[in-house]
């Protein structure tokens, strides 16, 4: 759970949440063909129930938000750009989304598809 | 970076003529494209606010080119097909960037579908530009629209559009390039997030111009000399261009005027180019605005042009380096502080400037409180500053003598452990950060450190505010005064006299090294001219220099 505090008292944000923004904005980067679960047996969960934080994991310490991303890519693309590029937007839309630090992003390429063999 | 410039003796309207693309036909507008984009890598740049704004899609478009070109510079490929496959597989190699790695599959569709022809004409080369568009919009799960995916889109389509009514190729490039520049300026009404920023996506643009620079070069246009770019007002990218700041292009002058009927954009631009920096010019409702960095000197140099050009209706100007300063305060840089494990000694430091901050968090310490001279810290931003650290034993670094009673309350007010090593200057907290031990037994360490605190002098160099007499030097308003060790020893006219009479004054026989840490106030061009002089004078001692970007002092100087 992530913290802040204002005026009144506490703010507190779920790791959830934060994955789902994660989610969302690994999905629109270019390169990025689905994420993956990081194990069968979540995996199997994830499909009955559909679940926002597929492939995602988030860890909070008090240098900052860390987060791991599990991911399928397009075959044909650059790997290494089309990561940096996700690892980049996932920053920058989690931090503009809760105004905390994310002091990591770790990208995890799980599986290239195939969508045009060339 | 290779050399790209198309041979001289090719000529793009002798490829205008053909019926049917070849292998160095597409190398050539390959080239072209490239050629045009590299002009114009700035102005793509400045566009780039989504996804991240970051200001590089020109650049990583321009690199991936270049990849692709690197791959086909020496190839006398003939085949069209061929061809096509190399620049796709160097533009794979050396996609950068997201933009990058877009245009990427963009050639590799476009390859895919030329196969191995022989020549391409014009049912081959628009069902490869759809081809193209189809490749690209499978790679990525939700594809976002008002960018470079929906110029290629809106190109491809007007390819096919076009091909119904001709055959001739020059006809059809030009109504692709007319399509790809519609599509673009429709881009911020698909994506909010462009016409917040009063700006066209750039991986759009940089599409364009690619297209462009190969009709250009078919219709024998220039290649060399950026498209005089009148941008509407809306898209003047005025704030982002504080980073651009050149040395000596310390203002901003900004200059709305009614021109006259016969106004020679292309003459007013080059004229501008003499006095500064950084020039856009932009245009609504029959107002034109310039936008100019030039020196302090050429400051009123600019209006006076303008005037003789139309009506001057509005003049604005501003200091820049003080903008800077205001945008170093108001957007913090990210520093990266030691990491603090639980029980270890955890250092906070007071730092006046960011450039100071830097060198703090280099040699370890977990937090930095801002503050300094004129903006005293109040006891409750350094007890924030540390309260959230991971471990109870925490050090408070001060670095300036006002702030020593603040932090002192700071450590009666916390159930931490917490003790102030009364450092009355940045050298002295520097100083004092060599001997910290994280690992050390508390009072010993602390011990350690107090005693660093007598082994650096401190000179500081500042612009007297008012007339004075302290510790008998006559000090007038505006002259450059040299404090060393807190104590006011030399008044002078100028800045490099005050650094050398400061130093004259500190016993250097007995040191070894000078570090100086000049502030937001003072110049590189006059810092380096000190230093050069400093450099001179004490030839067997070790001088460094560091951005301290401290404000009111121009130099904070540590004598060890």
């Amino acid at each position: 759970m992530s913290e802040e505090s204002n005026l009144l008292g506490n703010i507190y944000i779920s790791h959830r949440a934060i994955a789902t923004i994660a989610s969302q904005s690994a999905l629109q980067s270019y390169g990025v063909v689905g994420l993956a679960a990081k194990n069968l047996a979540e995996g199997l969960a994830q499909v009955l129930v559909k679940d926002p934080s597929r492939g995602i994991d988030v860890r909070y310490d008090p240098a900052g938000i860390q987060i791991d991303l599990y991911i399928v890519v397009e075959y044909g693309t650059r790997i290494k750009s089309v990561a940096s590029s996700v690892a980049e937007n996932v920053r920058y839309y989690v931090e503009k989304a809760i105004s905390l630090p994310v002091n990591q992003v770790n990208v995890h390429v799980r599986g290239l598809r195939i969508s045009n063999p060339d | 970076m290779s050399d790209f410039a198309l041979p001289p003796d090719l000529d793009g309207r002798r490829l205008a003529k053909m019926s049917l693309l070849d292998g160095q036909g597409l190398k050539e507008l390959i080239i072209a494209g490239m050629t045009w984009l590299k002009t114009n890598q700035q102005m793509v740049n400045a566009l780039n606010v989504f996804p991240v704004p970051d200001g590089d899609t020109g650049t990583n478009m321009l690199l991936t080119m270049q990849a692709a070109y690197n791959e086909i510079a020496g190839s006398g490929e003939k085949n069209v097909g061929k061809m096509a496959h190399s620049i796709a597989q160097g533009a794979l190699m050396g996609a950068r960037g997201n933009s990058g790695v877009i245009l990427s599959q963009l050639f590799r569709g476009f390859a895919r579908s030329l196969d191995t022809l022989d020549t391409a004409d014009a049912p081959a080369l628009v069902k490869s530009l759809n081809e193209a568009k189809t490749t690209a919009y499978k790679g990525v799960v939700r594809p976002v629209e008002g960018t470079i995916l929906t110029v290629a889109k809106d190109l491809a389509l007007a390819a096919e559009a076009a091909l119904l009514q001709t055959q001739d190729m020059n006809i059809i490039l030009e109504k692709i390039v007319a399509a790809a520049d519609i599509s673009v300026k429709h881009t911020p009404e698909l994506l909010p997030i462009l016409k917040q920023a009063g700006v066209v996506d750039s991986g759009g643009k940089g599409l364009f111009i690619l297209l462009e620079g190969m009709l250009r070069y078919l219709n024998g246009q220039p290649l060399d000399t950026p498209i005089t770019t009148v941008l509407p007002l809306a898209s003047m990218q005025l704030e982002n261009t504080l980073e651009n700041i050149e040395p000596g292009q310390d203002f901003e002058v900004v200059v709305d005027f009614r021109p006259q009927a016969d106004l020679d954009l292309e003459n007013m631009y080059n004229h501008l180019l003499d006095i500064g920096t950084s020039i856009q010019v932009g245009e609504g409702d029959g107002m034109y605005r310039m936008h100019i960095h030039v020196p302090t000197a050429k400051r009123y140099d600019p209006i006076d042009y303008i005037m003789g050009l139309g009506t001057v209706t509005k003049v604005s100007m501003e200091n820049l380096l003080a903008q800077m300063d205001q945008n170093s305060v108001d957007h913090p840089v990210k520093l990266h502080f030691a990491p603090v494990e639980p029980g270890q000694i955890a250092v906070v430091a007071v730092s006046p400037g960011l450039g100071i901050s830097r060198i703090f968090a280099s040699l370890g310490v977990a937090a930095i409180i801002e503050g300094g001279q004129t903006m005293n810290p109040s006891t409750e931003e350094i007890i924030h500053a540390f309260e959230n650290l991971p471990t109870d034993r925490v050090i408070i670094l001060p670095d300036n003598k006002n702030i020593i009673m603040a932090a002192q309350s700071a450590c009666s007010m916390t159930v931490k452990k917490v003790a102030v090593v009364p450092s009355r200057t940045v050298p002295q907290g520097l100083s004092a950060m060599l001997r910290l031990n994280p690992e050390g037994d508390f009072e010993s360490v602390v011990k350690e450190m107090c005693s660093a605190l007598e082994d650096v002098d401190t000179g500081e160099i500042t612009t007297a505010t008012r007339t004075v007499e302290i510790n008998g030097v006559d000090v007038r308003q505006g002259e450059v005064i040299s404090i060393l060790n807190g104590k006011v020893v030399l008044a002078s006219n100028s800045l490099e006299d005050a650094c050398l009479g400061l130093l004259k004054n500190a016993k250097t026989e007995s040191h070894e090294r000078i570090t100086l840490f000049y502030g937001s106030n003072v110049s590189k061009n006059e810092v380096n001219q000190i230093i050069d002089k400093i450099r001179s004078n004490y030839p067997s001692h070790e001088i460094e220099l560091h951005e301290g970007g401290q404000p009111h002092y121009q130099f904070i100087i540590a004598i060890e």
